[in-house]
């Protein structure tokens, strides 16, 4: 498989958003999210007070893309990785942690937290999410794509756009 | 390789434009945009140069509904076509399940696309994929160019062998974008069935 994804389902998906849910509360962050490599959004939590969000799919697109591009660069010097990933504006910030090959686990925090916290309640979320990935679980859920499955797609993609044909 | 995430039950799948300069990618992504009902599009995001050359990639999520209980979602995404941009599209390949192939119809344009694809074969292969691989389309873009080549003889270029679907376009006025995108989605959906 190309791409390996984060196995996230069942009871561990549950518990994986209680442990997003528990890091905004002890660092006091506004959002966490767990992104794949791909920018989509696997999972995510927004602390109770925080306003709402911007388009999560435009952030997790514009936090994977951005990780990736700085991969890059370190390892133009030979470096396998930069260490910290923080971004700070004057009311918000980014503070970004590989989860393993696949993912990214992104807490988004303002002025009403201390960096310190936000990093080190990101760090511990991220080995607690690494350990119940670890757990002896049950089978992943399997697909059932029967042959009506793409036809079923495709006519919700003809009624997207509208029914038409090559001019 | 798609996403399928069980517990949100949301199967997301990445579709890329990729071509040379000026082809006229990011336009396809603006006039989607444009034309898509507003419940089923998210914001689209460009980065993008001074004078509209993309730098990074543009970006749109659509959002097709539910297909057997499961929220099916296509993320597009364009690559900036200048060729020293190259390190940022081979990021941008990064999981791809569905290329649509830009292809400009100028004559002085005809080695520059063929240029994009050898390109294009060559960052895939960094991901151990080959367009045989992948759902694969060509839109034929800018038909209304007074001198635009004939459509064999671009294919005869871009695709020898005869395979792969091609579609004429004049993609500033909205011809010939919905099709490709179409036929490139149906083409990732079948082989997701298969596989399962
Ligand atoms: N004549 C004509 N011009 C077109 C057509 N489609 C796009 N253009 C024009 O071509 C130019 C480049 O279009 P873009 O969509 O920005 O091209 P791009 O492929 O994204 O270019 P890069 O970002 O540099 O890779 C713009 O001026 C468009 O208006 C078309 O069908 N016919
Ligand atoms: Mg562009």
């Amino acid at each position: 498989m190309l791409e390996p994804s984060l196995d996230l389902y069942g009871e561990t998906f549950e518990r994986v958003e209680a442990v997003l849910a528990n890091l905004l509360v002890k660092s006091h962050g506004r959002y966490a999210l767990i992104v794949d490599r791909k920018g989509f959004v696997l999972a995510h939590q927004r602390a109770v007070w925080a306003p709402k969000p911007p388009s999560l799919d435009s952030l997790a697109t514009l936090i994977a893309s951005n990780h990736s591009a700085n991969l890059a660069i370190a390892q133009l010097f030979g470096e396998n990785a930069f260490h910290e990933s923080v971004q700070q504006g004057t009311d918000v910030g980014t503070y970004v942690e590989e989860l393993g090959s696949e993912a990214l686990l992104v807490t988004v925090f303002d002025g009403s937290a201390a960096l310190g916290k936000v990093k080190l309640f990101t760090k511990l979320a991220v080995e607690r999410i690494r350990e119940l990935l670890a757990e002896e679980r049950g089978p992943a859920p399997t697909l059932n794509l029967d042959e009506g499955w793409s036809d079923g797609a495709v006519a919700l993609m003809d009624g997207l756009f509208g029914k038409r044909t090559q001019p | 390789m798609s996403t399928i995430n069980f517990s949100a039950r949301e199967i997301n799948f990445k579709i890329v434009y990729y071509g040379c300069g000026l082809s006229g990618k990011t336009t396809n992504l603006k006039q989607i945009f444009e034309h898509v009902p507003g419940e089923s599009k998210g914001e689209m995001v460009s980065l993008q140069t001074e004078d509209e050359r993309t730098l990074f990639f543009d970006f749109l999520p659509l959002d097709l509904g539910k297909v057997n209980g499961f929220k099916t979602r296509f993320h597009l995404y364009t690559v900036p076509g200048q060729v020293f941009y190259n390190s940022s599209r081979r990021l941008i390949l990064r999981g791809v399940d569905g290329v649509v192939f830009v292809a400009d119809s100028a004559p002085n344009r005809l080695r520059a696309n063929a240029e994009s694809l050898r390109n294009l074969r060559e960052n895939l292969d960094e991901y151990n994929l080959t367009l045989g691989d992948l759902p694969y389309v060509i839109q034929l873009n800018k038909r209304d160019l007074p001198d635009a080549l004939p459509v064999d003889m671009v294919r005869s270029v871009l695709d020898p062998s005869g395979t792969v679907p091609v579609f004429e376009a004049v993609a500033a006025e909205f011809q010939g974008v919905v099709e490709p995108l179409k036929a490139v989605s149906k083409l990732v959906l079948e082989k997701l069935a298969q596989k399962a």
